[in-house]
């Protein structure tokens, strides 16, 4: 670098409250080349005080060697100013960020009122809070936490979730929003508040602010969730299902689509797979969506048969050439809903005093690799056997025989079964005292899968 | 200006990368971190996008809209306020001095989702800081005003368009200030380059005045540039003018920048030659008078409007500052009671426009018109204030703070028969426009019991009437301490003041 001209020396800097001072800084900013040298040297050996004006005028000359050097002057003053690092720590850099670590590192311990010369000032710590934020670095992530979630005084929490703003798109995506929903969740509306704000700007944020509407917010809390959820409005979905004969919409669907409606607050209709496609696509479109809208199409459908493999591409083309759809997998791949079947099989075997019996999924007959690939995975995740079940009269009637004795007819079947159907169908029609009611009549399932869809964009 | 002479870190800069190119990375930036930005990008860069990095909140960046004529409706006020809220306390709003919002409290995440709402809700903020055409600026009553001359607004818009199309400057040497005058009181002549209403052989149109500016190092109103043009050719003149001083601009000393420092340097006789040969249509020369007579309205209260049975009503904003409350509030408002639209004034003020007689006592009895009176103290009407220390790391006070609490310390001891035009600014570089107010206030710091505190200097005697004149020089650097008290006098022995009656008598 080259050296400043001898007349930018800090010797020659007008004093505080001179009438020169302003324009003389503005010179000095405005010069093209300026070594920080001098001013450093200045500052260090007490020969120059740091003021708010010479600040703002050094700091966009610090390279970041020269704002590490400053930051651990300013660490060492008997009362340093607060407002000082936020000015000087502009660059992203990693022997800053590890500085700034190792002094947040152990939490608010540091705070150690006890040990007043090795201590961390509160206003210390809440000037670098944030600043640990904005080097983002992942791990800065659990120092950030557990700052935010101590039992500390709030404009120290209120700092540590200011850095975990200033960092927000490289934190643990899943762990921010677990931190997030704890704190919407605080007593404190001054943390809760901006906890909520921070979920809304996350990709995909209503599956985060969702289940918050049901966590007995702060009523200030609430309302502002409110108003985010009122800016990121859910999109119109049409659910397709299974139909009955003649395209006959089973009623726990019809249910289920007017209550997500009312939850949604925004369009649902379904569509029978067995029904013929709809000809008022453009009418039915236009009715469902305002400009500029996308429709949500989420296949209710459970198994990649021919309707997931087939059918349903022809839907999407279909509903394509009258609105920009986004076209969800169908609910049988869904991590969460596996989930809740395992955990519905589990209270199952519970129930049956049959708790080392493997429960059984039945399911409707499918061919081909990819689907004895899926009953694998499915079988996995949920512990279930999975059986396939024809839906002839005959075989159903056999299989409702084998229900009721298993142990002499097939031992395999002497365990807790669950139909893999969503709503009432000949499977669950004729086998009801055998294998219960379909799955949208379990209460536990419903709720989960009204919540996902409650959640879905 | 030696054409051999090293550009400037800036010049260079702007040379290497134009900020417009940055758009489609804003996404990307922003999972990046502003850190990883290089100190051009960040700080000189990403204003041509209207995003600004605050050195006193980083981290926390400002977005400055363009609001052509100062135009805004309900809808996309309200977008803004979604916007602000997200940002908790740390989100507020600003109307400018040129009919403009700046939103403050801005995660670079918020960046690219913002950009897209805009653009979906007819706003931008394109080019709206650094060496950029700023925020066209018209009569803030066009097309409701009784005494309009010419409606402004599709003027600047058609404009903006101009200059922000495939024609229009990238690479300006320092930033201009455009504005259209459609009424008696619009009084411009702080911008670079202004357009007054002025009749030729019977037929209205417009004269031109350039060279209007104000800095820490100079202060010049407008002069007259001796031509007269048809309404029609305001948007290619000013494409044409723009795109001369892009070429020719001094782009050595960024103090000696501004479009009059080029007037000098060519003298205005063989500028104008330029300007004309550069503009190719048929111009008509003309002596600069024009039909502006008198300084600005301030336009608050209730004001019937040109159409009839329709008003509008003028709400004081304190210091120009708006929370998101208050613009959910206002947008509801001028819904409910208006056609929706709402007008910002660059006295930083809102104006609620079209609303039908037999609704304005309704209108006048809402909540929020306690906290944005339209019947404010003489004192507040027509203060105007910059951003002060809070958000500038130049301000030597935090202005709208000190200003609020002054004005309403003087409120508590005397009664002004009149507003008084005060303009606040944190520092000489003028943002505030002290120089145009009948007092202006500027930071600074002054000695007081053998301590350095901050201070203001007082300048008196700016005029934006007929007569126009920048204010000058009354004191050097007045503890804020002493502040109202040497107001005080001032208003009692120069601005008819009284004082109020001691409670109790």
């Amino acid at each position: 670098m080259r050296s400043a001209l001898p007349q930018w020396e800090p010797a020659q800097l007008p004093a505080c409250g001179s009438p020169d001072r302003w324009g003389w800084l503005q010179q000095l900013r405005n010069q093209p080349e300026l070594d920080p040298e001098p001013w450093l040297l200045a500052l260090e050996n007490g020969s120059l005080s740091i003021a708010p004006d010479l600040l703002a005028v050094l700091a966009e000359r610090l390279d970041p060697p020269a704002q590490l050097r400053l930051l651990r002057w300013w660490r060492q003053q008997p009362d340093p100013d607060p407002g000082l690092p936020s000015q000087v720590l502009r660059h992203r850099d990693g022997a800053s960020a590890a500085w700034l670590l190792e002094q947040l590192a152990p939490g608010p311990v540091a705070l150690g009122f006890a040990l007043p010369l090795s201590a961390l000032p509160q206003v210390v710590a809440a000037a670098l809070l944030p600043l640990l934020g904005h080097q983002r670095q992942v791990a800065a992530w659990p120092v950030l936490l557990c700052w935010m979630r101590a039992p500390i005084a709030t404009p120290l929490r209120r700092a540590a979730l200011e850095g975990v703003a200033r960092g927000l798109s490289v934190w643990p995506r899943s762990q921010l929003v677990a931190g997030l929903s704890a704190l919407a969740g605080d007593l404190d509306p001054q943390l809760a508040a901006p906890a909520v704000d921070l979920l809304a700007r996350l990709p995909g944020a209503r599956r985060a602010l969702v289940p918050l509407r049901r966590c007995g917010l702060d009523p200030r809390v609430a309302e502002r969730l409110g108003r985010r959820l009122a800016a990121t409005p859910a999109q119109p979905l049409l659910l397709v299902v299974h139909g009955r004969a003649g395209g006959q919409l089973p009623a726990e669907l019809v249910a289920l689509a007017a209550e997500l409606e009312c939850r949604r607050g925004a369009p649902v209709r379904l569509q029978a797979l067995s029904a013929a496609a709809p000809a008022a696509v453009p009418a039915v479109a236009s009715e469902l969506l305002q400009p500029g809208q996308v429709l949500g199409l989420v296949p209710l459908l459970l198994l990649p048969g021919g309707h997931v493999r087939h059918d349903l591409p022809a839907i999407v083309r279909h509903w394509s050439a009258f609105a920009r759809v986004q076209h969800w997998p169908f609910l049988g791949a869904w991590p969460r809903w596996q989930a809740a079947l395992a955990r519905e099989l589990a209270e199952l075997a519970m129930q049956d005093y049959k708790p080392a019996a493997r429960p059984l999924l039945l399911h409707h007959p499918l061919e081909g690799p990819l689907a004895a690939r899926y009953l694998t995975t499915l079988e996995r995740r949920t512990g279930a056997q999975c059986v396939a079940t024809p839906y002839s009269a005959e075989h159903l009637a056999e299989l409702k025989l084998t229900l009721a004795a298993p142990d002499l007819a097939a031992p395999a079947l002497a365990a807790p079964a669950l139909p893999l159907a969503l709503a009432a169908n000949r499977l669950t029609d004729q086998l009801a005292e055998q294998v219960g009611p379909p799955l949208l009549q379990r209460p536990g399932l419903r709720q989960l899968l009204l919540a996902e869809l409650e959640a879905l964009p | 200006m030696d054409p051999l002479a090293k550009p400037s870190k800036i010049e260079q800069a702007k040379a290497e990368l134009c900020g417009l190119d940055l758009a489609p990375r804003l996404g990307d930036l922003a999972s990046q971190g502003w850190e990883s930005l290089d100190e051009a990008t960040l700080t000189i860069r990403l204003k041509w996008l209207g995003i600004f990095f605050r050195p006193v909140t980083p981290g926390r960046f400002m977005v400055r809209l363009r609001l052509p004529n100062g135009v805004i409706s309900a809808d996309q006020l309200e977008l803004l306020a979604e916007v602000i809220d997200r940002c908790g306390d740390q989100g507020s709003a600003d109307i400018t001095t040129r009919q403009n919002l700046q939103l403050r409290g801005l995660l670079l995440e918020d960046m690219a989702p913002l950009l897209q709402a805009l653009e979906a809700g007819g706003l931008t903020s394109r080019q709206s800081g650094h060496d950029n055409p700023r925020n066209i600026t018209g009569n803030p009553l066009a097309g409701i005003d009784p005494e309009e001359i010419v409606d402004t607004r599709p003027l600047v818009e058609v404009i903006q368009a101009r200059l922000l199309g495939p024609a229009g400057p990238r690479n300006l040497p320092r930033k201009f200030n455009v504005a259209v005058g459609g009424a008696p009181d619009s009084f411009l002549l702080h911008n670079d380059l202004a357009f007054l209403p002025a009749e030729h052989n019977g037929q209205l149109g417009f004269t031109v005045l350039v060279g209007g500016f104000f800095s820490a190092q100079r202060n010049e109103l407008a002069v007259p540039l001796g031509l007269w043009l048809r309404p029609e050719q305001l948007a290619d003149f000013t494409l044409a003018l723009l795109c001369h001083f892009e070429r020719h601009g001094n782009r050595q000393q960024r103090n000696k920048s501004r479009l009059m420092y080029l007037i000098d340097q060519l003298g205005i006789d063989a500028y104008r030659e330029e300007l004309v040969e550069a503009f190719a249509e048929p111009v008509h020369p003309h002596d600069g008078s024009h039909l502006v007579s008198r300084a600005p309205r301030s336009g608050l209260g209730v004001h019937a409007q040109k159409q009839e049975g329709l008003h509008w009503v003028g709400l004081h904003v304190p210091m120009g500052r708006l929370d998101a409350a208050s613009m959910q509030e206002l947008a509801a408002l001028a819904r409910t009671y208006g056609s929706g639209e709402l007008r910002l004034t660059e006295a930083q003020n809102a104006l609620i426009v079209d609303v039908p007689c037999d609704r304005i006592e309704d209108l006048l009895a809402e909540p929020l018109l306690q906290r944005l009176r339209p019947d404010p103290s003489t004192l507040q009407a027509e203060a105007v204030s910059c951003t002060g220390n809070a958000y500038c790391s130049f301000a030597l006070i935090p202005t709208k703070g000190v200003a609020q609490q002054v004005l309403e310390e003087l409120e508590q001891r005397i009664e002004l028969p009149e507003a008084v035009r005060m303009h606040w600014t944190g520092c000489p570089n003028a943002c505030g426009q002290p120089y145009m107010g009948q007092i202006g206030l500027m930071g600074a710091k002054a000695r007081k019991d053998g301590q350095m505190v901050e201070a203001a200097k007082i300048f008196l005697g700016g005029s934006m009437g007929a007569e126009p004149k920048l204010a000058e020089l009354h004191e050097k650097g007045v503890p804020l301490s002493d502040l109202a008290d040497v107001l005080e006098l001032l208003l009692l022995e120069q601005f008819g003041a009284r004082r109020r009656e001691p409670a109790g008598f």
